[in-house]
């Protein structure tokens, strides 16, 4: 005789508290309210006082705007700003356009493209700190690899060096930004290539078109979303260039290297104002999160 | 099978938790300890310069001295100052006995955030306050007449020079002082392009790197030659911070200032303070001027290498240049204090009074690790000992340097001082990458000073005043002693 086994009536759903959502959710609510709006909140209330640690150790009172003034009055922070948008533009145009042709080229089956990709990694995961205390002496004048390099190609250089001088500084502390970051451009894009469905290319390659046109027209609409992410995320991170300027320049020779990021680090951690500071900090939260946001309006606007 | 029964609920534990910890915690309140010094540890915060280095090598012998251990930390004193605010403004204790810039000994003592030592002294005469050099007590370690810190390391500025070069070149360098920035100008000229050794000679190198290594190099020169920053301060009350820096005493500094860049090398916009030495050090700079510790430095192809450099045994020592009126020596250096949240004040005390001490600062320039590498001493009879003289023969000079030394002149400790260094670093370093002339460098550095002491509530000044001279630390010197 068969044994039938019956399967259990299943329970009665218990119907969960409409709160049970909010509940589940408030730790992690409560962490980021901590971690990112208080600071944020501290910092917008101390932009309103006069606080410099060396007059003394406490706010010596409100002041409104005055902190945002004497930030915009000197030309500091406007001219901080206009380097930090030249290097953040620049920057993340150039990693992103030889990412992408490192990533095409990882994608066809070269020999040793295996090492290639291990390696590749590597700039990446090197602390900036190190990548700036490496390029100070491959930029020595005296002997370094970059100078001996542009100089054997007839390239002529500055007499102060190419972070001596105001017209190149600049873009030697991007070069090495460049260095360390475009295999991080190149990875994400081969991951994203990677997932194109090679039916796809096959098609458009039996339909006789072009390599470029295949690029622009099939396969860049297809990583877009990956694209655009990356872009988003290297733009904020070089709008926030602090460790290379350090580094390599302290902002010089005079400001032409000078970013934001170095400007509120003077501000607050050197000149110890912390009212000036916090004035500082809440202009560059706006100012990104302005260009972030068109940025999202425009490229995501499609995206459902 | 065990007959003990060890379940226990959880309300048991909690109540026995309970019960250990306040026992624990009144136990703890109500049993006092005697502190032994083998119990202590003291954690001392320094900036990372030489001195440092000999002090970590001694440390057992205060441990022996005293049985109380240390735990010595050296950083740069960017992050030096911004850990140390950072730990005084959340009151969290970093450190026992920390350096003490004296651009930061007014805001420490009027914050609290540091002991006053005086009364330290006067009950220890043992610390043999009359042994110090009264012009570095009065640039690095006084405040409103209080002694704040005592000098652990204490630097002047000195000319170096290659001497065998100078030869050859036909220069002979007045060793005793006794000569003008113009005419240390016209030597580096005509030291600048000549071959020699297989090299190419340039005559002097710069420390051009902004805000703070620039105006460390540059007010030298400018107060030899007159420049005075503010109307009143420190001397004379009540105190006025009226810039006084857009004159033509420092107009005629900045322009030799610039004609000796175009003597150096042109990367040397760029050189921070050890940028600018061991430059020297690699044999093509004919001489320069430079804080006094480059005197060993120098002699050392890198920084604590233990290595000769090339010029080792060539290097040619002499006091500094004059300008018009009386020579104005630019003093700094590292000066010890002990943190007001300290719980060893005591053995803090100790500390301090051992590391400034004749007899550990002798050892310190003893000490060998490194080939030798510390002559700052601060007490004048370390400067005629015989046997210093013999590993160090600078020394006669460089007393002769501090004893014209004034810190307070050259680079006053106005509460603002790093924001206003910040503004003259960036525009010094403007004019010579050729972005601004030497006149509109000046008219805009005080222009801007004027703008941030207004805004910082010093113009008009206010508060107190104190008539800093170096009379009342001499004074405050024979109290204490």
């Amino acid at each position: 005789m068969s044994a039938v086994t019956l399967a259990a009536p299943p329970r009665a759903r218990r119907r969960l508290p409409d709160y049970t959502p909010w509940l589940l959710i408030s730790p992690s609510i409560l962490l980021l309210v901590a971690l990112i709006a208080f600071p944020l909140l501290f910092a917008l209330k101390n932009s309103f006082y006069f606080w410099n640690l060396q007059m003394g150790p406490a706010p010596m009172g409100f002041i409104g705007l005055d902190n945002y003034k004497m930030a915009l009055s000197n030309g500091m922070f406007l001219g901080s700003l206009w380097t930090t948008l030249q290097m953040t533009l620049v920057g993340t145009v150039v990693e992103f356009c030889l990412g992408l042709a490192i990533a095409l080229l990882l994608l066809r089956r070269l020999p040793g493209i295996k090492l290639t990709r291990v390696l590749l990694i590597m700039p990446t995961t090197i602390a900036p700190i190190v990548v700036g205390f490496l390029f100070r002496y491959m930029y020595d004048p005296n002997g370094g690899l970059i100078p001996w390099l542009l100089t054997s190609a007839g390239i002529p250089l500055p007499a102060a060096g190419l972070l001596g001088s105001p017209s190149t500084a600049l873009w030697a502390v991007l070069f090495a930004d460049i260095w360390q970051w475009t295999p991080f451009f190149a990875i994400v894009l081969y991951a994203a290539l990677l997932a194109v469905p090679g039916e796809i290319v096959e098609a458009a390659r039996v339909d006789g078109v072009s390599p470029w046109k295949q690029l622009l027209h099939v396969k860049l609409p297809l990583i877009r979303k990956t694209a655009l992410i990356v872009v988003m995320l290297r733009f904020m991170q070089i709008f926030n260039t602090f460790d290379l300027v350090v580094v390599l320049t302290k902002g010089g020779p005079g400001t032409a290297s000078r970013t934001l990021g170095y400007s509120l680090y003077q501000a607050g951690m050197v000149d110890f104002n912390i009212g000036l500071s916090s004035a500082m900090t809440w202009m560059m939260v706006i100012i990104v999160n302005a260009i972030i946001g068109l940025f999202v309006f425009f490229a995501f606007k499609d995206w459902d | 099978m065990s007959g003990f029964d060890f379940n226990i609920s959880r309300r048991g534990l909690l109540k026995s938790g309970i019960a250990l910890a306040g026992t624990a915690a009144i136990g703890g309140g109500l049993v006092p300890r005697p502190a032994r010094a083998a119990d202590t540890t003291l954690r001392v915060l320094l900036a990372g310069d030489p001195f440092y280095y000999a002090i970590e090598g001694l440390k057992d012998q205060f441990q022996q001295e005293t049985g109380v251990k240390l735990q010595i930390e050296a950083i740069s004193l960017e992050a030096l100052q911004a850990r140390l605010t950072s730990s005084f403004i959340s009151n969290e204790p970093d450190a026992d006995v920390i350096s003490v810039d004296q651009m930061w000994l007014g805001q420490y003592l009027e914050s609290k955030w540091i002991h006053p030592l005086n009364e330290f002294i006067k009950a220890d005469s043992d610390t043999h306050i009359e042994d110090f050099i009264p012009e570095v007590l009065y640039s690095m370690n006084t405040w409103r007449g209080q002694v704040g810190t005592l000098p652990v390391a204490a630097y002047g500025q000195m000319v170096l020079y290659r001497k065998d070069f100078a030869d050859k070149a036909g220069i002979s360098v007045p060793e005793d002082g006794s000569w003008t920035w113009e005419q240390y100008l016209a030597a580096i000229q005509k030291m600048h392009g000549q071959d020699f050794d297989g090299h190419k000679m340039v005559g002097t190198v710069l420390a051009g790197q902004q805000p703070a290594p620039i105006v460390h190099m540059y007010s030298q020169l400018a107060a030899s030659m007159g420049t005075r920053w503010f109307k009143d301060f420190p001397a004379g009350t009540p105190w006025d911070f009226q810039p006084t820096i857009n004159s033509p005493e420092n107009l005629a500094a900045l322009k030799l200032f610039g004609d000796l860049y175009k003597n150096a090398p042109a990367e040397s916009v760029g050189y921070n303070w050890f940028d600018a030495g061991m430059r020297f050090a690699k044999g093509d700079i004919g001489m320069f001027y430079w804080w006094t510790p480059y005197a060993y430095l120098c002699k050392k192809d890198g920084y604590m290498s233990g290595k000769d450099s090339v010029v080792a045994d060539k290097l040619g020592m002499a006091r500094l240049p004059k300008g018009p009126g009386e020579q104005v020596v630019s003093l700094g250096g590292h000066s010890l204090g002990i943190t007001a949240n300290t719980p060893n004040r005591d053995a803090s005390w100790q500390f301090v009074k051992w590391a400034t001490s004749a007899k550990t600062q002798k050892a310190m320039g003893l000490y060998n690790k490194y080939g030798y590498q510390f002559s700052d001493f601060a007490r004048p009879s370390l400067y005629k000992d015989a046997e210093l003289l013999k590993i160090y023969p600078h020394l006669t000079a460089q007393l002769g340097d501090l004893e014209r030394g004034n810190g307070k002149v050259v680079r006053p400790p106005v509460p603002v001082y790093t924001t206003l260094e910040g503004i003259y670093g960036l525009n010094l370093n403007k004019v010579l990458t050729g972005q601004l002339t030497p006149e509109n460098c000046l008219l805009e550095t005080s222009t801007f000073f004027e703008t941030i002491l207004k805004g910082n509530f010093l113009i008009p000044y206010q508060q107190a005043s104190y008539d800093d001279t170096l009379a009342a630390t001499e004074a405050l010197m024979k109290s204490l002693a």
